[in-house]
């Protein structure tokens, strides 16, 4: 058990220390996370909608979307130079290294989805308030369900011709549980209601999160075999 | 097999237009009123038999696309 | 079993669901009561549900051939995975297709955000995902466990979308709420019902059957093509 999260911690802390040098998904998700805040911005008449009404789903929306650009390209820089045969021939066995790139991608989104909260907050005014514990709970459990399914769908459409143009037609239905659970209850507590009329929304958000990453876990050793 | 299908599927399309027809015939004897009225009365029958048309071409169509693909690889394993 | 038995299993099950397709629209059009609320339109459900229940056992029958592959690696449990997806991406369009015009009577628009309609239109999307990940790999023994993946993914997320959007829906009630199915079915609509989910449910094992042979053929000739070369 031990050597098992050594090996996972060697996996994390890899992709970690190559975004925190490289910078480049975090600063493309980051910049996507504020030009979206911008455009909707403009792209909503704030003298006839109120911002509070919609700002819970359009912070979700920015996460799926922002999510999927980064996402989207956790195999891509290793696949480019075999880097990935490497990872997968090390002695860590291949669920380990599923739950490491869940982990090291969900440290990134989680980032993201903190920015977008901020973003919305200073754009448009709007804030949890009180519920901000509540909020900043529900943002991470969403981000893990769909850190979880989009990692293995990453290495899906990575292996594919299509590339990642193929991953939101294959995410998306899934996600939709996610969405309206996580929206659902973000809008909910950022309107001031109390966390335990969305109690249940946030159990099922966690069931579905812990689904995925158990699914991802068994299933990844498939996806990535020769 | 194919033309089978093809012969079944024709029935029951001719069997769907008598039904359309004598459902047609029954309403509009009930209903000699404006024919505006009529319409408004008829379109939940439209809507049905579109729906059980749609059943037959479907799966008719599903059943002709399999058999043209087993008549391909019949003849590309004659060869 | 034999590809021939297959054809022959096949051509019978197909037979008898055709006849029972006969039978099902002489009872859907002439034998069973109107209902009271809905009227005429209502008829649709006899092949609406029939076929919805369709695609969701194809669903549930690929994922657990996907996942015998998975196990098993033989070539001939991916074949009925994929003969199976197939045949629930033509249900389910059925569904998608036949539920508008029931609702467009029943509910006066065409699309509403209804459960159950919701549920198919995302597992239709989820067939065609299945196709898109299959025919866009280069190497077909990738491509058939990236499906297999795709499907069992798919089969094991139906539950939560399935509560998800019905939580979804108490959330934002209709203006039109028409119950497409009471709690209580009088009886001859039941045996209505039943009877096409039997015809539907022989029609698809017939041609899924069929679709199988063909496809047995196929790698059978593939075999051969190298064989040769």
């Amino acid at each position: 058990m031990n050597t098992y999260l050594t090996q996972m911690w060697a996996i994390i802390w890899k992709d970690l220390i190559l975004e925190i040098r490289s910078r480049e998904r975090i600063a493309a998700m980051g910049a996507f996370a504020v030009l979206a805040g911008v455009l909707f911005n403009f792209s909503i008449d704030t003298t006839t909608t109120r911002p509070q009404d919609v700002a819970a789903g359009l912070i979700w929306m920015t996460l799926v979307f922002g999510g999927l650009l980064g996402v989207g390209r956790t195999f891509h820089l290793e696949s480019q130079d075999g880097a990935l045969q490497g990872v997968l021939m090390s002695p860590a066995p291949k669920d380990a290294v599923f739950l490491a790139k869940t982990a090291a991608n969900f440290a990134l989104l989680y980032a993201v989805s903190l920015l977008v909260l901020g973003v919305f907050g200073l754009f448009f005014g709007v804030g949890p308030g009180q519920n901000l514990g509540w909020v900043v709970l529900v943002l991470g459990v969403g981000s893990l369900g769909f850190v979880a399914l989009g990692t293995l769908f990453a290495a899906v459409s990575t292996g594919t011709s299509m590339g990642e143009t193929l991953l939101p037609v294959l995410v998306f239905p899934l996600l939709v549980p996610m969405v309206i659970y996580g929206a659902g209850a973000t809008t909910w507590l950022m309107n001031g209601r109390p966390f335990v009329e969305v109690e249940g929304n946030v159990r099922m958000l966690g069931a579905f999160a812990l689904a995925a990453v158990a699914a991802g876990a068994v299933l990844f050793r498939y996806v990535v075999e020769d | 097999m194919k033309n089978s299908t093809i012969r079944a599927v024709a029935l029951s399309l001719a069997a769907l237009a008598i039904m359309a027809v004598r459902g047609v015939a029954q309403e509009s004897a009930a209903m000699p009123q404006a024919s505006a009225l009529a319409e408004q009365n008829l379109r939940p029958y439209w809507h049905v038999f579109a729906a059980y048309a749609l059943v037959i071409v479907l799966i008719g169509g599903w059943a002709v696309s399999i058999a043209r693909r087993l008549r391909a690889i019949e003849d590309r394993l004659a060869d | 079993m034999s590809t021939a038995g297959m054809r022959r299993g096949g051509t019978a099950l197909v037979v008898l669901g055709l006849l029972g397709l006969i039978a099902l629209y002489w009872m859907a059009f002439f034998w069973v009561s109107t209902e009271v609320n809905q009227g005429v339109v209502q008829r649709i459900f006899y092949v609406h549900v029939p076929a919805a229940w369709t695609s969701f056992l194809a669903i549930g029958f690929a994922a657990l051939a996907s996942g015998m592959y998975l196990w098993l690696r033989d070539d001939r449990l991916d074949r009925a995975a994929l003969c199976a997806i197939e045949g629930g991406l033509v249900f389910a369009t059925l569904v998608l297709t036949t539920g508008p015009l029931w609702g467009k009577i029943a509910w006066g628009t065409y699309w509403t955000w209804e459960p159950r309609l919701t549920l198919t239109l995302l597992l239709w999307f989820i067939f065609v995902g299945y196709f898109m990940v299959r025919n866009s790999t280069e190497d077909p023994e990738k491509g058939k466990r990236f499906a297999a993946v795709v499907a069992i993914v798919g089969a094991m997320d139906i539950p939560f979308i399935h509560l998800s959007v019905i939580w979804f829906r108490s959330l934002h009630p209709e203006p039109v709420v028409a119950k497409p199915d009471g709690p209580t079915l009088p009886g001859d609509m039941l045996a209505t019902l039943l009877f096409g989910v039997l015809v539907f449910s022989l029609l698809f094992f017939g041609l899924f059957l069929f679709r199988y042979a063909v496809e047995g053929l196929r790698a059978e000739a593939d075999l051969r093509a190298r064989s040769v070369a």
